[in-house]
């Protein structure tokens, strides 16, 4: 495509008039959140990208509820969200979060930057294990906030809650992970 | 924001997630289908190569083997046999990460790509490396052949035919769906079973094995093929 990117709202607008160019513009920029989002709840990477495929299909088959100026990314993850977890009945195998190795400090840059991470690899990897052993709805409230970093709002709308029990949950999490990891 | 939260905010940025897979393509495709009359049409065709593998089941004297026929091109065997296994339909790109330049994807597949002039954006993985070609209609997929064997499972209703591509054996599929596996070096299947709908040329250049999918025909196949060189 030339010239800058079309707005959201403009792609929106196209693709609900049938513009499958402009839905495969929207699905180029949001693939990877819906993707990740996915893969949160189901813990496969095949079956994450066959949910978050079936959830670009059935998004653009629903654009007609769509309503125009909303933000299409929470709508979208929603349906995602959902493809997901019906999947998840039906998948048997489960790969556990794993953190990337350490990225290595160039050679001769021994000390840590003002920009250093705050945590250590070991803690890092317990804070990770406190998150994976929490309650299913505490872990993937917990992940959209702070893993996908979604706002409240758009936590609520992916998980089918109201932003209060977002709220909540997401306290009563941190309760627990403080309680587990600190 | 609270340290743990931030904390938590860090571990993010650290999640080893898979790679993002490429869905353009394969969603692009989909919307494309007329769904009513092309699921329907899926559906007669379907029920006819069941239909023809039970024919051929009745025909054989019962100690037959369930592989009718094999034929092999580089990296990738065909097998004719009396029954599909299951699959769900997939864009050939399914599974490999991109987006991508050219040279990134050169660089994951670990080999030199042979591209048409006009091509599509590059998906690659580990080995492996497609593209769409032909406006879009049908996808180019190249493969190291010593990474792992692509097997075709095909019934009664597909066409095989050998020819010749660029002085080189190859292999021309016609007709009905047919399923594809991909074995690693070690023998395992991956669990990314394919069934494809459009007609497939194969065929291979050194340790490089090339696959032309989609609604083509053998001529356009043909003609494509001796542009990528």
């Amino acid at each position: 495509m030339v010239g800058r990117p079309l707005e959201e709202t403009e792609l929106v607008e196209r693709a609900k008039r049938g513009d499958h160019r402009a839905y495969g513009e929207l699905v180029h920029a949001y693939q990877g959140i819906a993707f990740r989002t996915a893969y949160l709840v189901i813990r496969n990477a095949a079956e994450a990208e066959d949910a978050a495929q079936e959830g670009f299909v059935k998004a653009f088959r629903a654009l007609g509820r769509f309503r125009t100026g909303e933000p299409f990314r929470p709508w979208l993850l929603k349906i995602v969200v959902n493809e997901a977890r019906n999947r998840l009945r039906s998948s048997a195998r489960r790969d556990a979060l794993a953190l990337r190795a350490t990225a290595e400090r160039p050679s001769g840059e021994a000390a840590p930057s003002p920009e250093a991470a705050l945590l250590d690899t070991e803690r890092r990897e317990l804070l990770l294990a406190a998150v994976e052993a929490l309650p299913e709805p505490m872990r993937l409230v917990i992940s959209c906030r702070y893993f996908l970093e979604l706002s409240e709002e758009e936590t609520a709308s992916a998980l089918g809650l109201r932003r209060g029990t977002v709220k909540s949950r997401t306290s009563r999490a941190l309760e627990r992970l403080r309680e587990s990891y600190a | 924001m609270p340290e743990l939260e931030l904390e938590l905010r860090e571990v993010g940025t650290f999640l080893a997630f898979p790679p993002e897979p490429g869905l353009v393509p394969a969603v692009r495709e989909r919307l494309d289908e007329r769904p009513a009359f092309g699921r329907r049409r899926l559906l007669l065709v379907a029920f006819a190569a069941v239909a023809a593998a039970i024919a051929v089941a009745f025909a054989v004297p019962p100690a037959r083997t369930a592989i009718l026929r094999f034929f092999h091109i580089g990296g990738e065997t065909v097998e004719r046999v009396q029954t599909l296994p299951p699959a769900q339909r997939r864009s050939p790109v399914a599974g490999l990460a991109g987006p991508m330049s050219l040279a990134s994807a050169s660089r994951r597949a670990g080999f030199e790509p042979t591209l048409p002039r006009s091509h599509g954006a590059i998906y690659a993985a580990d080995g492996i490396l497609a593209t769409p070609v032909a406006n879009g209609r049908a996808v180019l997929t190249e493969f190291r052949a010593e990474l792992g064997v692509t097997k075709k499972f095909v019934g009664a209703a597909t066409r095989v035919e050998p020819v010749t591509v660029n002085g080189r054996d190859g292999l021309w599929l016609q007709g009905a769906p047919h399923v594809v596996m991909y074995f690693d070096s070690r023998g395992l299947g991956r669990e990314k079973v394919v069934r494809l709908v459009g007609n497939v040329l194969v065929w291979s250049r050194g340790s490089v094995t090339l696959r032309l999918e989609g609604p083509l025909t053998r001529d356009e196949a043909l003609r494509l093929a001796e542009t990528i060189r």
